[in-house]
């Protein structure tokens, strides 16, 4: 509830003084806006602030990048509004990534569909990590799991994403491939974002944690936190090569979150091209491949069309384990 | 008598909201707690006060007598065209004409209204929109 | 020592011109936002951010121009609240209760010089909280799981009926109300639309500052409306200001209150979701139970207007703890806070203090200045606000209805929002006619999301088991109080009731 207040403001603030609008070379966004469809501190607010600072530090644009807190519905709110409200906004982009995809693939955004809006491009992926309180008695993902299948109440499990979101299908994809028998059993907590998560963690209200690299990256730094297993093929690189893969422990789990953006569908074809070919400009840049080795994001380029079919793909996937889990008919 | 008509509204109320709150629609996999519980809680302490109310009302308020009423209904209804014409004919016109009429109606002479109504208009517009930056409605002028 | 030193660092970073300058504009813009109607903390951190942005400012110079804009319109929201009785933001609402009566008995500049010093005091001790405390206080915000949450919220509700209304079942009734409003919108636990009636402006909730400002504002303009013939208060506002300092023997009476309610304050701000309006109010209420011998709460005493303005300052200070410590916003205007720390690319989090000792020295020695230039503005700037006064209703209200209009237009651009604010604004005046106090509403609406959300949370961790609610020490502490604070009003509501009344007769007052 809080929250409103302030991204109701940040909302106005795009709204606002427009005049200064200048195109130097090509299509420029007058008041360039950048939705993150959670409250600050998540993922998805990562990649708007990323994204929004990167781009005008390399001069690919003009005005400050505004970046709206637009929660709600496991980003269902923001759904909705970029297709009702903000059909043919130009300006607007909008975080997305698997979570997005998870709940279209769910139909859990009421009425909403995945080609209602135009999928622009991919600026890396995290993978997925499964933690637990540096004090917890629990090492590995196989004794986790094992306590979930022999008493499913006895563990909860906290994420950032609502019921049947992205973080939560993660820790299902997990327990099935541990050979949990009804994964619905699993006693998932959602919480308003990773942050959040992360300190009932802490403070001892839940067992573990379920989330992505760059939420748990703060934690695990101070000591507060143990990350498990990461949810990736092989180890990552860098600072990250301590984590143990689902793999290597014996469970064929792999969970990638990707990262990107995507627009309103009366998006002009112009204004599409120039946020395309700003996206993968920054992509390409040094300072971003910094940006993702310092926040464990792992590569992924992917634009324009060959992003909008890996969208589609990637929503035929969740459909596909979802309803081999059970949690969709 | 007032408190009494407003508590069997308030139970109403109550009922209505419970109703609501039972045709939720229960998403595929949900809580422990589930979406409805909250709402039938928040409904039932909202039906047992209005009830208390009903019961043991307070002396009566001092009601208005109808000119009065007419002059608080016209008030709103003047404060809703001024809602829906404000994206279209502009921040600076709308506010001028909405709050001379305020002004009119409480006590100002004519020219005090007007004077009160630009001199509102333009000074909200100069500090909200000139110095904090906000965004007004733009009307067909640009102001 | 090591303190010592760190914070002489983090002033030597913060004493430069640029700087100091930056925290006067800050201070100044903050006390203006928090003082109209419709712009409070966090919308007025959040105009500025672009303007810090666009100047170029570097991490520390951003952070120090925006926590002077945030504690300035902590300062800022009093204003309005005393003089018009219209809280110029959330936090300020419980100082309507005894600021405004205060005004009306011509006491209008003691009320805003004692406010301004009682949010020195809370500002000021909680920024010492902040210094040496934050590290330990982080394991005070993990005491609290989502059950011990929900007791406190719940021990808020409980607490109201004494507080606002001598009418218990009229405070449950607006608290019901409030939190009842506070479920329309999609589910953030499953995603289901609750209350929205397929209306779409309705999926992401009412906005609190629509239903605030519509409750106060746009009802006070339809009871003066109502008032302009025949009663004199239309007309004859003619409100003596009174003298502009409180004298020594009104500080005095207030000092232990100020203290008390500091370290209330601060403690409910540190707790991430509680937040400055629950500071503020708990420490009104407290102050109530603890020192309000003769009922004269609500009527225009001065531990009334310290109380709340001290708490909430230091719940603003508090509220920094969680957010530099954790990452975890602790109110609205620190989520803001939070996103721009982000967005200079420096992470909040266990390790800032570490990591980033000159941003976070830096931000308390500019806390300390903003909050020395605020007492400074503030007390000589009590004579231009109560000018404010001996402006006839006539040509007061109208720029009131407008400067409600246009804060919530400006910040959400929807017609929708300015039609559900009018709906409020009636509402609010059929409930003040009906004597239902508005205050619960207010607080319902802010707090029935996070509730709802904890008490599922709760249940949830222990398998469908609602006795988990009183399983710890903590909240079985909590519940205990929040019962006898319930109970306690309807034992003695009595003779605290003829006592209000008789004095309401003879005021003849519009109060809540």
């Amino acid at each position: 509830m809080i929250f409103k207040a302030t991204r109701m403001t940040v909302a106005a603030l795009m709204l606002g003084a427009s005049a200064f609008a200048a195109s130097a070379e090509g299509w420029q966004p007058e008041n360039p806006e950048c939705i993150a469809p959670a409250n600050p501190g998540g993922g998805w607010d990562f990649t708007c602030r990323q994204v929004g600072k990167s781009l005008q530090d390399l001069g690919l644009i003009e005005k400050t990048m505004q970046v709206v807190n637009l929660a709600g519905g496991g980003g269902g709110v923001a759904y909705a509004e970029v297709v009702n409200k903000r059909g043919d906004d130009s300006d607007l982009i909008v975080a997305g990534s698997t979570a997005t995809a998870t709940r279209l693939a769910q139909g859990a955004y009421p009425g909403n569909t995945y080609d209602q809006v135009r999928w622009l491009a991919s600026i890396g992926a995290d993978y997925g990590v499964i933690a637990v309180s540096a004090d917890s008695p629990i090492n590995t993902l196989p004794e986790l799991l094992d306590m979930i299948k022999n008493d499913p109440t006895s563990v909860s499990v906290a994420g950032g994403s609502a019921v049947g979101g992205w973080d939560h299908l993660k820790v299902l994809i997990a327990a099935n491939a541990y050979g949990v028998e009804d994964v619905r059993t699993v006693k998932y907590i959602a919480f308003d974002g990773g942050g959040e998560a992360v300190t009932q963690l802490l403070a001892g209200s839940v067992q573990a944690f379920t989330g992505d690299v760059s939420e748990a990256k703060g934690f695990v730094d101070s000591g507060d936190v143990k990350v498990i297993a990461v949810l990736s093929p092989e180890r990552l690189g860098g600072e990250f090569a301590d984590f143990p893969t689902a793999k290597e422990q014996g469970i064929d789990a792999i969970g990638a979150n990707w990262r990107g953006f995507y627009a309103p569908a009366g998006m002009s074809d112009e204004a599409y091209d120039a946020w395309v070919s700003k996206i993968g400009t920054l992509y390409e840049s040094p300072e971003w491949k910094e940006i993702m080795a310092a926040n464990g994001l792992a590569p992924l380029d992917l634009r324009g069309d060959e992003f909008q079919n890996f969208v589609s793909g990637s929503v035929n996937q969740i459909q596909n384990i979802s309803k081999e889990i059970g949690i969709i008919k | 008598m007032s408190d009494r008509i407003f508590g069997v509204f308030g139970v109403l109320l109550a009922i209505g909201y419970a109703m609501s709150a039972l045709a939720i629609e229960e998403s595929f996999l949900s809580d422990a707690v589930g979406p409805k519980a909250f709402p039938l809680i928040i409904a039932a302490i909202l039906g047992i006060s209005s009830a208390v109310i009903a019961i043991k009302p307070d002396p009566e308020p001092h009601w208005p007598d109808i000119g009065r009423f007419v002059e608080i209904a016209a008030a709103v209804v003047v404060m809703v065209l001024y809602a829906e014409f404000l994206p279209i004919i502009g921040f600076v016109f709308a506010t001028a004409l909405a709050a001379t009429y305020l002004a009119w109606r409480l006590g100002s002479t004519i020219i005090g209204s007007v004077a009160t109504g630009v001199g509102t208009s333009v000074g909200i517009y100069v500090i909200f929109h000139l110095v904090l930056g906000l965004s007004l409605a733009r009307g067909p002028l640009g102001f | 020592m090591e303190i010592l030193s760190a914070l002489g660092d983090g002033f030597a970073i913060a004493l430069t011109f640029e700087n100091l300058l930056l925290a006067l504009l800050g201070c100044f813009l903050g006390t203006v936002m928090g003082a109209l109607p419709g712009l409070g903390p966090s919308n007025g951190v959040a105009i500025l951010i672009p303007l810090a942005f666009t100047l170029g400012l570097g991490p520390t110079p951003s952070l120090i121009l925006l926590t002077s804009v945030y504690y300035g319109a902590m300062y800022g929201g009093r204003i309005s609240s005393i003089l018009l009785n219209i809280p110029g933001d959330e936090p300020a609402m419980m100082t309507c209760l005894d600021g405004h009566p205060m005004a009306k008995k011509g006491m209008a500049g003691e009320a805003l010089s004692l406010s301004g010093i009682a949010s020195f005091v809370g500002a000021f001790f909680a920024t010492w909280g902040l210094i040496l405390l934050a590290p330990q206080l982080v394991k005070v915000a993990l005491l609290f799981g989502p059950a011990e949450y929900f007791a406190l919220f719940a021990l808020a509700f409980m607490t109201l009926g004494g507080v606002s209304s001598t009418n218990q079942a009229k405070s449950a009734f607006a608290a019901a109300l409030g939190l009842g409003l506070a479920m329309i919108g999609v589910d953030t636990q499953t995603g289901v639309p609750r209350f929205t009636f397929g209306e779409v402006h309705l999926y992401d909730g009412l906005d609190f500052l629509v239903a605030i400002v519509g409750l106060f504002a746009l009802s006070e303009v339809l009871i003066f409306l109502e008032e302009r013939h025949g009663s004199a208060s239309a007309e004859g506002r003619k409100l003596s200001v009174g003298r502009l300092t409180p004298p020594w023997s009104m500080i005095k009476q207030c000092t232990p209150t100020m203290l008390r309610t500091s370290v209330l304050g601060f403690v409910a701000g540190v707790l991430p979701g509680a937040g400055a309006s629950l500071g503020s109010f708990i420490s009104y209420s407290m102050e109530k139970r603890l020192v309000d011998k003769e009922g004269t709460f609500g009527t225009g005493d001065p531990r009334g207007v310290a109380a709340p303005e001290t708490g909430n300052n230091a719940a603003a200070g508090g509220a920094l703890v969680p957010m530099l410590a954790l990452g975890v916003p602790g109110s609205g205007t620190t989520a803001v806070l939070l996103a721009v720390l982000l967005s200079l690319n420096i992470t909040p989090g266990p390790l800032l203090f570490t990591q980033n000792p000159d941003v976070v020295w830096g931000l308390i020695a500019a806390l300390f200045i903003a909050n020395f230039m605020l007492l400074a503005m503030n007390i000589p700037m009590v004579g231009i606000f109560t000018r404010l006064l001996m402006v006839p209703p006539r040509v007061l209200m109208p720029v009131v209805a407008m400067v409600s209009f246009v804060g919530i237009y400006g910040i959400s651009g929807s017609s929708f929002d300015l039609l559900v604010m009018i709906g409020f604004g009636v509402m609010g005046w059929v409930l003040r006619k009906l004597d239902v106090p508005l205050v619960p509403i207010i607080l319902g609406t802010l707090l029935g999301n996070s509730m709802e959300a904890n008490l599922r949370r709760a249940i949830t961790i222990d398998n469908g088991d609602w006795w988990t609610l009183v399983d710890s020490p903590l909240s079985l502490g909590l519940w205990a109080v929040a019962i006898i604070g319930f109970i306690m009003p309807i034992i003695f509501g009595r003779v605290v009731k003829n006592k209000m009344r008789q004095r309401k007769d003879e005021e003849g007052a519009i109060s809540d």
